[in-house]
């Protein structure tokens, strides 16, 4: 869950996304704590260097097993139990019923998974987006460390030089960015 | 990861980042959309009248208004029906099993196809529900807790699966299309400088920030999406299938026809994106998005869908003489291929299986002007292909004395025209408000593409 913090934190910018990538290698390299970044696309070295994983795909899976539970629990009750209608003698528990298990069992994946996605995303609308940047969502590729009230001046000022060193064309203060 | 090479330019031009997003929202920043836009929006008015003119008549005065009859209780509804679903199929097809298997170049046009499918499955779904008569009823086709018994649907019936399957169907292609927009959606709310369009597409676009975690699990939602509709894809058009292929009548009674069907509907959509994407990288100047490598690749999938399809009318024609069924030869031979519908044989085999083959010859895939013809042809195919289906099988079936014609009234006429009128209404709002291409999946695979230098 993400959290607000009213901290500061300082904000490079990046034009490019070799630059970018690199940057976030080398301010790990000096043992910073990069809180979160913001890319105009997703960039598959940032996940690997930030270490970020997901389970989301085990979750959909458990959705998608619920569907089909759910489903022919509800198809077997009806067409068995609560109504079995006699067709031409053929059985009420019929193997026909896997067409609307399959269809259902997509069905009930796919609302769960994007419901997950939204809620675990913090995502609604109306929503009011803090960008690190005002172009993350264009070109521009921004990298946002924390700076705790205690840090010092001088610890402050090495971040901001690994920062220009690493090729941020662009350095501000920010307030309110979601961590990772 | 599994990963694909990219094969020719996908974006030409050299452009930026901030160009790539300047080009993509140009029509929707645009205050006055072009003259042209304005006499389609004009024509497809009038169509919808037309159409609701038609569907007030068939909810007055009743499925009578139709050409139908005891024998041909089936007639352009379904024909339509199958012909929308089949162009809404592709849109997803293409989209989805282009992304599980990282085809690149299914960037520049995923979103305009996608579009299709949700306006071609909206359109789609208007027949079946006119077609019951009392259309305000229409909420008697769902299982819900009742006090007529307790009475439930009949699970086993392929006309109860088509609903279960359509409606996941639209609902799984608007949510993959919805989503797939929100990134694009931010990049528009940043970017305008109207208020009003900040709001609506703040609003749309949900908060997108585009943080690190955001785009993991945004691909990983992606992927779920893809992975779970592909099989949809498939199931949706197979239960349309069983809709004539689980009954007894001569020319529907055969296994062939989910594989058939499945194939057909990809066939037809693509077609359908292939017409799509020449209008849009003409009209609003996208080609250097739109590229002929992309036309080039739709047209060779043609034309290999194409040759499948013919394999498919010649393995139908083999079997009903093979088979020995004197009702499937007279089907095929008498009904078909002679006799009272043999224009709509012909021109089902002329559109589908032999005009494609031109794509065979690199000058002609190169020719716009051809392609977009021949895109024309099999949309006109495929929808003589669901004629000859129903028509021929169902105005002659086992009984001489059930035998009968049939052709279409205007009240019939009227709701397919409707149909269009509403189709085309959902593509020109589309191309106002929405961006017509996924811009950050486009930024996302620029690099790879040959003729990027920088960024």
């Amino acid at each position: 869950m993400f959290k607000r913090i009213e901290s500061n934190n300082i904000v490079g910018t990046y034009d490019k996304e070799e630059i970018f990538v690199n940057a976030i290698r080398s301010i790990k390299q000096n043992h910073i704590y990069i809180k979160n970044v913001f890319t105009p696309y997703p960039i598959h070295e940032v996940f690997h260097e930030l270490e970020l994983t997901t389970r989301f795909p085990y979750l959909a899976f458990a959705y998608g097993l619920g569907g089909t539970v759910v489903t022919f629990l509800f198809l077997y009750w009806t067409s068995v139990i609560n109504f079995p209608i006699a067709i031409g003698g053929k059985p009420s528990l019929s193997l026909s019923f896997i067409v609307i298990m399959f269809v259902m069992t997509i069905c009930i994946g796919i609302i769960l998974s994007v419901v997950t996605f939204f809620a675990r995303q913090q995502l609604f609308p109306g929503k009011e987006p803090v960008l690190a940047h005002a172009r993350n969502t264009n070109d521009k590729f921004s990298l946002v460390i924390e700076i705790p009230e205690h840090m010092s001046e001088t610890e402050r000022s090495g971040i901001i030089q690994a920062l220009k060193e690493s090729g941020a064309a662009e350095i501000e203060m920010k307030k309110n960015i979601e961590s990772i | 990861m599994y990963n694909t090479n990219v094969r020719g330019v996908l974006v030409e031009g050299d452009k930026t980042y901030s160009e790539i997003t300047a080009d993509i929202l140009r029509p929707m920043e645009q205050n006055k959309p072009p003259v042209w836009w304005f006499v389609a929006l004009g024509v497809s008015l009038l169509a919808i009248a037309f159409g609701l003119w038609a569907g007030y008549e068939t909810i007055t005065v009743g499925i009578g208004s139709w050409g139908l009859n005891n024998s041909m209780a089936w007639g352009w509804d379904i024909i339509n029906f199958v012909w929308w679903i089949g162009i809404g199929h592709a849109g997803t097809a293409f989209s989805i099993f282009l992304l599980i298997l990282r085809q690149k170049w299914r960037t520049s046009i995923n979103r305009a196809a996608e579009a299709m499918t949700v306006g071609a499955v909206l359109c789609a779904g208007i027949f079946p529900m006119i077609h019951m008569g009392r259309v305000w009823m229409a909420f008697f086709i769902f299982p819900y807790p009742n006090s007529r018994g307790p009475l439930w649907v009949n699970f086993n019936s392929p006309l109860f699966w088509d609903v279960i399957a359509i409606s996941t169907y639209l609902m799984a292609s608007a949510i993959f299309w919805y989503v797939g927009m929100i990134p694009d959606f931010a990049s528009m709310r940043d970017k305008t400088t109207s208020k009003v369009k900040k709001v609506i597409y703040g609003t749309l676009s949900f908060g997108w920030v585009g943080s690190a975690r955001g785009w993991l699990r945004y691909e990983a939602l992606s992927q779920i999406l893809g992975g779970l509709t592909a099989p949809l894809v498939i199931s949706v058009h197979s239960i349309v299938s069983m809709d004539f292929a689980t009954s007894v009548m001569p020319g529907w009674h055969t296994t062939i026809f989910p594989p058939y069907f499945v194939v057909g509907a990809i066939f037809s959509g693509f077609g359908m994106v292939l017409t799509l994407m020449i209008f849009i990288r003409k009209y609003f100047n996208f080609q250097a998005y739109v590229t002929e490598s992309h036309i080039d690749a739709i047209a060779r999938i043609l034309v290999f869908i194409s040759l499948i399809m013919g394999t498919a009318y010649a393995t139908e024609i083999f079997i009903a003489w093979y088979s020995g069924s004197e009702y499937e030869f007279y089907t095929f031979f008498k009904n078909r291929i002679t006799g009272d519908h043999m224009i709509g044989f012909y021109g089902m085999v002329f559109c589908n299986a032999l005009i494609p083959q031109l794509f065979w010859f690199k000058k002609i895939r190169r020719n716009l002007a051809i392609v977009f013809a021949i895109s024309l042809f099999i949309n006109l195919g495929m929808w003589f292909e669901r004629y000859v289906i129903i028509v021929t099988s169902l105005s002659k079936d086992f009984l001489t004395s059930s035998w009968t014609d049939y052709s279409p009234t205007v009240v019939e006429i009227g709701i397919y025209i409707g149909t269009i009128g509403i189709f085309t209404l959902f593509l020109l709002l589309f191309f106002k408000f929405i961006p017509m291409i996924a811009i950050s999946e486009v930024k996302g695979i620029i690099k790879s593409t040959s003729g990027h230098k920088d960024v």
